[in-house]
C-alpha cells in the first residue's frame, strides 16, 4: 500500500469511525432509558461491526480486537443470554469509551489528524446576500450574450484564420465560464430542504403512533436556487408518503418481525452534472398486486401484464390514480405521485422506483444540478412571446391560402403532398385580444411521431433560452414547462411541444 | 470490455478500499450501495458483472440483498464481503445464490482471485 493511499484510507476511517461512535453514544443513551427496546443495540452492533472490519484493515489490531470483544459482549444481550441491567450498560459504556479512545492513538500513530470535532475555529463569513430575482436578471442578459456569440462565430466561420475569428474564440470561450461562473453563483445547498424533513418526520410520526428515525446525509451538495425551490414540496411529499403509507405501527413491525422503529434515509449523492436523492424506507414497501388489481379495473392495465417497478411506477404516476389503502388525511386524496413526478419532470429530474413487499421502498430522484441552456425558437401571439426548443421543430412554412384545407373534419396544412393537423396557438392559448394577421407562419413539429403544424401569428427568431423552473398555479396548461428571459428583458414562458399533441 | 462491478457496504472505507483494489486490477467499478436496499435498486439500474455484498448493513441485510437480486436476475453473480464471526450468515448467503466468499481484513490477491472465479464460473 502506497503512503498517500494509506493516509486517505486512514483519514477515510477517522471520520467514518468517529461517526459511528458518536452515533453508537447517541443509541446507548436511549438505550439507557428505556432498556426494554431492542433497537438502539441493533444500531450499536452495525456500528461496532464496521468500525472492527475497517480498523482490522488497517492493522489498528488493538482496536479491531477490543471493538470484536465489545461486540460479542452485545452478541449476548441480543441472543438474550445476558440481560441489559443497569451494571452491563455501565460496563459497555466504558468499553465504547476505550474503543474510542484506542481508535484515536491509531490515528495519530498512523499519521492522522487529531479530532477536531468541537474546536473548530469560525471563520468570519465573507457572504453577501443577493435577491433572487437580481440572478433571475443577471441570466437573461447571459441568454442574450450566447446568443449574440452565436452570431459573431456564424460570420466569424467565413474566415477561420482571420483575427475577429481568434477573437471570437477567445470570447467564446471567456464566455463559457463566464456562464459557469454565473449559475454557480445561483447554487444553494440542499440543507435548506433537508433540514426541513427530521422535524416534519417526527412530528407526522407521533400523530400517527410510529416510531420512525431518519438519517439525512449529503445535504452540502448544492443545486441552483430555482430548482431547490422546486424540489421543496415534492420532497417533502415523498417523505410525508414513506411516514404514512411506508413505516407500520409498532405492533405490525413486530409481528412482521422487523424492528418495532421505522427508519427513513435521505441521502444525496453527485453523479456527474446531477445529483440523486435517495428515500429509503423499511416500511411495508408497495403491494403491487394491489396497485396492479386496479390498474386493471380502470383498464389502463391488460388483463395478463405484470408489473415491474417501472411499470409501477408508471402507473402510481397516473393523474388521481389512487387505491382506497393509499387515501389518508395526510397525503391527501389521491393526488400524490402524479403531483411529484410533475413537478419534477418540470425542472428536468427523473424518478425511479424500487420496492419489494415488506422489506420497504427506494425512490429516486435524479436532479439536474444547474439550469439548462436550449436553443429555441420565439413565436408570437400579439404582444405575446412564446418559446419553443428546437429538439422537435421540423421546419417553418410561410403563409398560403392555398396550403390550408380541410380532411375528415379537421383543418390540416398541405407540406409537400403531406396533410398536417393544425393546432391553432391563439386557440390553445384562448387568447382575446386583437383579431390574427391575415397571413399566419406555421411551425412544423414531430412529436410523439406525429409531425403537427403550429400556427402563431409570427416568428421572432432564435434564441439560447436558461430554462428556468415557474411555480405552478393550479390549471397552468401542462405544455407551460418553464419561463425564460428574451433579450430584450422580458420574459416569455417556455413551451414543451410534445405535450401540445 | 472491463467487467463492470458494484460495490456494497456500509462504509465508505471499505467501498473505496475494495474499488481501490478492484480498479487497480482493471476492474470498473460500475456504482456503490450503502444499504441493503440500494444495493436491489442499483443492481437493476446498472445490471454489473458482479456484485461485492457485505452481510451487516442498515434498512435491509446483505443476504436479504443478495435474495432480492437473485429474485429478479438469477444469474447474478455476488461475492460477499463478511468479516469475522459471520460464517453462519456466510452459509446462508450462498444457499441463497451469492457464488463466494471473501473476509475482512482484505488481502487484496484473496479479493481479486474470488473476483475473478465468482466471473468466470
Amino acid at each position: 500500500m502506497t503512503d498517500a493511499r494509506r493516509a486517505r484510507y486512514v483519514a477515510l476511517f477517522a471520520a467514518e469511525a468517529r461517526s459511528l461512535l458518536t452515533s453508537a453514544r447517541r443509541a446507548l443513551s436511549r438505550w439507557q432509558e428505556d432498556p426494554a427496546q431492542s433497537d438502539s443495540a441493533e444500531e450499536i452492533f452495525r456500528a461496532l461491526h464496521t468500525i472492527k472490519g475497517m480498523a482490522a484493515s488497517l492493522e489498528f489490531n488493538v482496536a479491531a480486537d477490543l471493538a470484536h470483544a465489545t461486540e460479542t459482549t452485545l452478541s449476548d444481550v441480543r441472543r438474550g443470554e445476558q440481560a441489559a441491567t443497569t451494571p452491563w450498560l455501565h460496563e459497555f459504556e466504558v468499553a465504547l469509551d476505550r474503543i474510542a479512545a484506542e481508535c484515536e492513538s491509531a490515528i495519530l500513530e498512523a499519521g492522522g489528524e487529531a479530532d477536531a470535532n468541537a474546536a473548530l475555529p469560525s471563520r468570519p463569513s465573507r457572504i453577501v446576500r443577493v435577491d433572487v430575482e437580481r440572478l433571475d436578471a443577471l441570466l437573461g442578459n447571459l441568454g442574450s450574450l450566447v446568443t449574440a456569440r452565436q452570431e459573431l462565430e456564424r460570420r466569424a466561420a467565413a474566415d477561420t484564420f482571420s483575427p475577429i475569428a481568434r477573437a471570437a474564440l477567445q470570447m467564446s470561450r471567456r464566455l463559457d465560464a463566464l456562464q459557469d461562473r454565473i449559475l454557480d453563483v445561483r447554487l444553494a445547498p440542499l440543507s435548506e430542504v433537508f433540514e426541513r424533513i427530521p422535524p416534519m418526520v417526527r412530528d407526522l410520526g407521533r400523530s400517527l403512533g410510529k416510531d420512525v428515525t431518519v438519517d439525512v446525509t449529503g445535504d452540502r451538495l448544492e443545486v441552483d436556487r430555482a430548482i431547490l425551490d422546486q424540489l421543496a414540496e415534492p420532497l417533502l411529499h415523498l417523505m410525508r408518503n414513506a411516514v404514512d403509507h411506508g413505516i407500520e405501527l409498532p405492533d405490525v413491525r413486530r409481528e412482521a418481525g422487523k424492528r418495532p422503529g421505522g427508519r427513513i434515509t435521505v441521502s444525496a449523492r453527485q453523479d456527474g452534472d446531477a445529483v440523486i436523492i435517495e428515500i429509503t424506507d423499511d416500511g411495508r414497501g408497495i403491494d403491487r398486486e394491489v396497485v396492479a388489481r386496479r390498474a386493471r379495473a380502470l383498464g389502463i392495465l391488460a388483463e395478463d401484464a405484470v408489473l415491474s417497478d417501472d411499470g409501477l411506477l408508471s402507473v402510481l404516476e397516473r393523474p388521481g390514480f389512487s387505491t382506497a389503502a393509499q387515501v389518508t388525511d395526510v397525503s391527501g386524496r389521491g393526488v400524490g405521485l402524479d403531483v411529484v413526478v410533475a413537478r419534477m419532470r418540470d425542472v428536468g429530474a427523473a424518478l425511479s422506483l424500487t420496492t419489494i413487499l415488506g422489506r420497504g421502498s427506494v425512490f429516486s430522484l435524479k436532479l439536474p444540478t444547474r439550469l439548462g441552456i436550449v436553443r429555441a425558437l420565439v413565436t408570437g401571439i400579439g404582444e405575446e412571446r412564446y418559446v419553443m426548443p428546437l429538439t422537435h421543430v421540423i421546419e417553418l412554412v410561410a403563409w398560403e391560402r392555398d396550403l390550408v384545407g380541410q380532411q375528415d373534419g379537421r383543418a390540416v396544412l398541405f407540406v409537400r403532398g403531406d396533410a398536417l393537423p393544425i393546432v391553432d396557438l391563439r386557440r390553445l392559448l384562448q387568447y382575446r385580444g386583437g383579431d390574427p394577421p391575415t397571413r399566419r407562419p406555421a411551425v412544423v413539429f414531430e412529436a410523439n411521431g406525429q409531425r403537427v403544424a403550429l400556427l402563431a401569428d409570427a416568428v421572432h427568431g432564435q434564441i439560447e433560452a436558461v430554462v428556468q423552473p415557474i411555480d405552478r398555479p393550479a390549471g397552468l396548461a401542462r405544455w407551460i414547462t418553464g419561463a425564460t428571459v428574451l433579450d430584450d428583458g422580458r420574459p416569455a414562458l417556455l413551451m414543451d411541444l410534445a405535450s401540445v399533441v | 470490455m472491463a467487467h463492470r462491478i458494484l460495490i456494497c457496504d456500509d462504509a465508505i472505507f471499505m467501498r473505496t478500499m475494495i474499488a481501490d483494489i478492484l480498479t487497480g486490477a482493471g476492474y470498473e467499478v460500475a456504482g456503490e450501495a450503502g444499504s441493503g436496499l440500494q444495493a436491489v435498486e442499483r443492481y437493476k439500474a446498472l445490471k454489473p458483472d458482479l456484485v461485492t455484498m457485505d452481510i451487516v448493513m442498515p434498512d435491509m441485510g446483505g443476504i436479504d440483498a443478495v435474495k432480492a437480486i437473485i429474485a429478479l436476475d438469477p444469474a447474478a453473480r455476488i461475492l460477499m464481503c463478511s468479516a469475522m464471526g459471520q460464517q453462519q450468515l456466510v452459509v446462508e448467503a450462498i444457499q441463497s445464490g451469492a457464488k463466494d466468499f471473501v473476509v475482512k481484513p482484505f488481502q487484496p490477491a484473496r479479493v481479486l482471485e474470488a473476483v475473478q472465479r465468482a466471473l468466470g464460473g
